[in-house]
């Protein structure tokens, strides 16, 4: 005997430290020996696809393909601070330092690029796919690789700063405006359950994921697959037993997180309207994306079998003690 | 702790009589597991892996006989087990993962003893005798004897066999865990059904796996379907009793009110075939 119902989740989310405290992320951009260009950030990849990111915004303000920049990250005795891989903040603030760093570091290389080619100004030059060049003469010309020759010994570099603006609530009200930007999304979901042995099998979902504009569509369906993974494990199955402070479920073989058969293909949209303090628009989604998908299955487990879960995992032995409760009219919160 | 690798079922049994403390290892899926906490600290392991004679499954006449060192994915991918045994491909299928299938045998998963054990149910509707080597000589011991503890394994025994009569019914397994794979069974159910030219039901095996401290035979669902056709009010009825027997079985336990209302879905499943014997024709 399976139910059918259907539920949506939405949220929304505000990325970054917030609320009064100070968010900063820095980038250096270097000139290197060999003409290519160096981008030194000390954003850290864990897997979410920052250093993709990262490469990205500093070919496109570069004007430059990626196998002309090497990244160089993670090690804090070669380049700035850029705050921790938290908060879904690494494409909104760390994406504003490189490409305020890239833009600063053009402008170094329009002056040098004057003197070297004995122009009176750097009204006029462009930087484009390695070269600096006067638009309007184009044999007025420099390689990055020429250049980077003749300095010897000077260092051709510049840094970039970027100060997210954030707000201090309240402390008397909690009121305010303590982040910026926000990120918003909604999941809807269709799903079967099993009114005599409550299992819930997910059937169908549409995720919609604003972005602010996005700059590489795989990494966020992939963020967007691997949040609504994440939940799913977060509403049915992961429980950690504690019992008197003990933790029973200590091991991956009691505590269960769900297998590439218990995922189902995700139907994801990605929303955009560019964010006007971000890089090319952009905002984060690491974290946004779990966000929804738990009120969403919640919700549609009630439109099935009419009984609201309060607390998580939602088992099936927790699912059949509410069935049952509602059925012989006892109002029990089950949790 | 020392390790020997057999390579004959003699050589096998002669160092079970030498070493008084030791522990046979197949797959070891669930052997490493017990030393790696602590479980077990057998002084000698005695790794039957690559004993040729413990492997594959063979037609003997009327008779079926496995090897107790053949994996789980063996027999999953074995045509033998296509037609109207499907429901022992099936169990074996459902375990653990194909890593863990790989390597683990049927001879493990039965002495290893887990109530939850997927491939025991089939066997068990199967009426499978098992077959046990050692110093002494042969021991041959029906299935459902076996569990019942006081015929389980002797230290120096080898469990070579699993043998049961190519059976005419059609084969079926249940299985509710909480997630698709890599999860224990919270419980288990297979069938052995032959249905008749009226569609009666002429033979019937019901097994349950995890509805006790060992899997078993549930023989008052047995005698109740014998006979009747397969209808609404009989599998409800058939229900009704399996629940009761759990109830005595089970009394106390806090999974007792969950698993009384989950095993009507499984018992349903499970009896649910309308198709009549499709016996394997055996050229």
């Amino acid at each position: 005997m399976k139910r059918i119902g259907r539920g949506i989740g939405l949220s929304f989310y505000g990325t970054g430290y917030g609320n009064g405290f100070p968010d900063v992320s820095r980038a250096k951009v270097r000139l290197l020996k060999d003409g290519n260009v160096g981008i030194y950030v000390g954003g850290t990849e864990v897997g979410q696809g920052a250093r993709t990111i990262f490469y990205q915004i500093g070919s496109e303000t570069l004007k430059l393909s990626s196998d002309n920049i090497s990244f160089i990250t993670e090690d804090t005795s070669l380049m700035p601070d850029s705050g921790t891989a938290a908060a879904s903040r690494q494409t909104y603030n760390t994406g504003n330092a490189i490409k305020i760093a890239c833009e600063n570091f053009m402008d170094r290389l329009r002056e040098v690029a004057k003197r070297e080619l004995k122009l009176n100004s750097t009204q006029g030059l462009k930087v484009n796919n390695g070269k600096i060049y006067l638009e309007f003469f184009p044999r007025k010309v420099i390689s990055f690789k020429e250049l980077a020759q003749k300095q010897k010994g000077n260092v051709i570099e510049a840094e970039g700063e970027f100060v997210a603006q954030t707000v201090e609530m309240d402390s008397e009200t909690g009121q305010g405006a303590p982040y910026w930007p926000y990120t918003f999304n909604a999941c809807g979901v269709e799903l079967e359950v099993d009114v005599l042995t409550g299992k819930v099998e997910i059937l169908k979902t549409r995720f919609a994921q604003d972005v602010g504009r996005a700059i590489n569509p795989h990494l966020i369906e992939g963020q967007m697959d691997g949040g609504f993974a994440m939940a799913l494990g977060y509403v049915l199955f992961e429980d950690l037993n504690i019992n008197e402070g003990r933790i029973k479920n200590q091991k991956f073989s009691k505590y269960l997180i769900p297998t590439a058969m218990d995922m189902i293909d995700l139907e994801n949209v990605i929303v955009e309207d560019p964010e006007s303090t971000a890089p090319f628009g952009a905002k984060g989604v690491g974290e946004p994306v779990m966000i929804p998908i738990a009120p969403a299955i919640l919700n549609a487990i009630y439109d099935a079998v009419g009984v609201r879960i309060t607390e998580l995992p939602a088992t099936p032995e927790k699912l059949i003690e509410a069935i049952e409760d509602s059925k012989e009219g006892r109002v029990v919160k089950h949790g | 702790m020392i390790v020997h690798r057999g390579k004959t079922i003699e050589e096998v049994i002669e160092l079970l009589a030498k070493y008084k403390d030791s522990k046979i290892i197949a797959g070891g899926t669930d052997v490493i597991l017990d030393i790696k906490d602590n479980k077990i600290f057998p002084e000698a392991l005695i790794d039957i892996s690559s004993i040729e004679e413990l492997k594959g499954i063979e037609l003997k006449g009327d008779f079926i006989e496995i090897g107790a060192g053949t994996t789980f994915t063996e027999i999953a991918e074995d045509e033998i087990f296509e037609k109207n045994l499907h429901g022992l491909k099936k169990a074996c299928k459902l375990i653990g993962s194909p890593q863990i299938r790989n390597r683990g045998t049927v001879g493990g998963n039965i002495v290893n003893g887990s109530p939850a054990a997927d491939s025991i149910p089939p066997l068990l509707c199967l009426e499978s005798t098992l077959i046990f080597e050692s110093l002494e000589g042969i021991r041959k011991v029906k299935l459902e004897d076996y569990l019942k503890s006081k015929y389980r394994i002797k230290e120096h025994e080898l469990l070579t066999k699993i043998r049961f009569k190519n059976p005419e019914g059609l084969l079926n397994f249940i299985k509710l865990a909480i997630r698709k794979a890599l999860a224990i069974s919270r419980m288990s159910i297979a069938t052995l059904i032959e249905l008749d030219e009226e569609e009666k039901v002429k033979d019937i095996k019901v097994a349950s796996g995890s509805l006790g401290r060992y899997p078993m035979r549930e023989l008052e669902v047995e005698e109740f379907l014998l006979g009747t056709i397969l209808g609404e009010y009989t599998v409800d009825e058939a229900v009704n009793i399996l629940q009761n027997a759990m109830e005595k079985r089970l009394k106390g336990r806090p999974t007792l009110p969950y698993k009384k209302r989950a095993v009507k879905s499984l018992l349903k499943e499970a009896l649910n075939q309308r198709i009549r014997s499709s016996r394997r024709v055996i050229s």
